[in-house]
C-alpha cells in the first residue's frame, strides 16, 4: 500500500542521499507541513523555524523510516507535529493568538481532503464517521487538541470546564474511536 | 519507566499522538518509546488513525528563505556510490522492498555502468524486517568468486554455535550451504565452486545458527536469523 504512495518513492531516493529528491519532497510536503505547525504555534515566524528544523530532522532521519509501520506524509507530519508541541512548551513562550478557527465543523465533513494520493480516503472517511459518532464535547475536545496542540489545561480554560471533566472527555472520546475505527 | 498495562500503554500512545501528553509524562513516554517497538507501533498505529485530521489543513506556501536555510543545513552529508554502500540509511531503504530495488537500480545504473560490473545484492533482515546484515557479488565475474558480506550493527553469537550461510535456490530447492561467516562487520568469503553460477539465479540468502563447525546435516537445523531476497543491480 504505501509502496505506491509517490512520495515514498521520493523519500527512498532521499535515503540515497539525492539532494535532488530531498528538493522535490520539498515541493510536494512543505506547504502541508508548515499549514500543519502553523495550526499549532499560530506565528508564522515560530512555524518557519519548526519547518527547517523538521526538514533537517527529516533528511537526517529519512533511512529510518520504515513503510511498513506508516505512511510517509504520517511519518513527516508526526515529526513537525512533535517539533511544534515541543516548541509550544518550550518554558517562556508568550502565547500566539488564542483564536483557534473552527475546524470541527470541517472534521466532520464528508469531504475528502484535497489529497487522496497522500491519504487514504477510506480512512479518512472511516475517521470522519467515528467522530460523528461521539458526543460533541469530546469530538471537540480531540478536534482542539490535535489541531492546535492544547493540553488538557489550555482545553478546560478554552472549553470552560473542570481540568477532571476535559481529561475523562479526551480519555473516553478515544476509547470510542478505537473501538468505531476498528470496527471499520 | 515502565507501564505495564496494555490497556495503560495504548492509552498513553493515543494522548502522544494527539499532543495531550505533555511535560514531564511526554518526556518520560518518549525515552521508553526509544526501546519499546510495542509502544511505537501503538503510537504508529494512532498517528495512523489521526492522520486523516491533518488531511482538511489547506497547505501554506512558506517563504522562499525556509528553504534556503534547510540546503544550507543538508548540504553537507557524503555524496558517491562508496559513500551510500556504507551507510546504514541505505540499505535501510533497500528494505523498502521491490520499489526501493527498483529505484535503487536506477540511481546506482550510471555508476555500475561505468564500471561494467553487474552486482547482485541481498539485504538480509530479521523478523522484525529490520536490515541486518548485506551480501553482495559481482554476478559475471570470471574465475573466483567472492561474498561481500557487511553485518549492520553489533551482532553478538553465543559461545559454541556457528553462523552458517545459505542459498535458497527458490521453487522447491533445498537450502545450499555458502558456508560460516563470523560476525565481522565486513568479511568476504568465497562462492563454493559449485555454486558459482546457480548463486546468480538464487531467490535469496538466509543465514541460520548451527552448532559449532556448522550443520551437521547439510541442511539448517537452528533457527534461521536473518533472510533476504536477491536483487541484481
Amino acid at each position: 500500500m504505501p509502496d505506491d504512495d509517490p512520495i515514498a518513492a521520493i523519500m527512498a531516493r532521499c535515503a540515497l542521499r539525492d539532494a535532488q529528491a530531498f528538493a522535490q519532497l520539498y515541493r510536494h510536503t512543505a506547504g502541508k507541513l508548515y499549514a500543519v505547525a502553523l495550526r499549532i504555534l499560530r506565528r508564522e515566524d515560530w512555524a518557519e523555524e519548526v519547518l527547517q528544523e523538521s526538514f533537517v530532522n527529516i533528511w537526517n532521519h529519512v533511512g529510518e523510516y520504515s513503510a511498513q509501520r506508516s505512511a510517509p506524509m504520517t511519518w513527516m507530519t508526526a515529526i513537525v507535529r512533535n517539533r511544534a508541541l515541543d516548541w509550544l512548551r518550550r518554558p517562556r513562550q508568550e502565547h500566539g493568538s488564542e483564536d483557534y478557527d473552527l475546524l470541527v465543523e470541517t472534521l466532520a465533513d464528508d469531504a475528502p481532503g484535497p489529497e487522496q494520493a497522500l491519504q487514504s480516503e477510506r480512512a479518512a472517511r472511516a475517521l470522519a464517521e467515528c467522530l460523528k459518532r461521539l458526543p460533541s464535547n469530546q469530538r471537540q475536545s480531540i478536534a482542539l487538541a490535535y489541531a492546535h496542540g492544547l493540553s488538557h489545561g489550555e482545553l478546560a480554560r478554552h472549553l470552560r470546564q473542570p481540568l477532571g471533566t476535559v481529561k475523562t472527555w479526551i480519555r473516553r472520546g478515544l476509547e470510542k474511536l478505537k473501538s468505531c475505527l476498528d470496527d471499520h | 519507566m515502565k507501564y505495564r498495562n496494555e490497556l495503560v500503554r495504548e492509552a498513553l500512545a493515543a494522548e502522544y499522538a494527539l499532543g495531550t501528553l505533555q511535560g514531564c509524562a511526554r518526556r518520560r513516554f518518549e525515552r521508553s518509546l526509544r526501546d519499546d517497538p510495542a509502544l511505537r507501533r501503538y503510537v504508529a498505529h494512532w498517528q495512523e488513525r489521526l492522520a486523516p485530521l491533518d488531511a482538511a489543513v489547506a497547505p501554506v506556501q512558506p517563504p522562499a528563505r525556509v528553504w534556503r536555510a534547510i540546503e544550507r543545513r543538508v548540504t553537507a552529508a557524503p555524496r558517491g556510490w562508496a559513500a551510500l554502500w556504507d551507510s546504514l540509511g541505505f540499505w535501510r531503504a533497500a528494505a523498502f522492498g521491490a520499489l526501493a530495488a527498483t529505484l535503487i537500480l536506477a540511481a546506482s545504473l550510471g555508476v555500475l555502468q561505468s564500471e561494467r560490473v553487474e552486482l547482485m545484492v541481498v539485504v538480509m533482515s530479521d523478523e522484525r524486517a529490520e536490515p541486518k546484515m548485506t551480501v553482495s557479488w559481482e554476478a559475471d565475474g570470471r574465475g573466483d568468486k567472492r561474498l561481500r558480506i557487511r553485518v549492520l550493527g553489533h551482532a553478538e553469537m553465543p559461545p559454541d554455535t556457528a553462523w552458517e550461510l545459505w542459498m535458497l535456490p527458490g521453487g522447491d530447492g533445498k537450502p545450499l550451504s555458502l558456508g560460516l561467516i563470523t560476525t565481522h562487520e565486513t568479511q568476504s568469503v568465497p562462492v563454493p565452486r559449485e555454486l558459482a553460477t546457480a548463486i546468480n539465479a538464487a531467490w535469496g540468502l538466509a543465514m541460520s545458527v548451527e552448532p559449532k563447525g556448522g550443520s551437521p546435516t547439510g541442511l539448517p537445523t537452528g533457527p534461521v536469523l536473518y533472510k533476504g531476497q536477491c536483487t541484481r543491480l
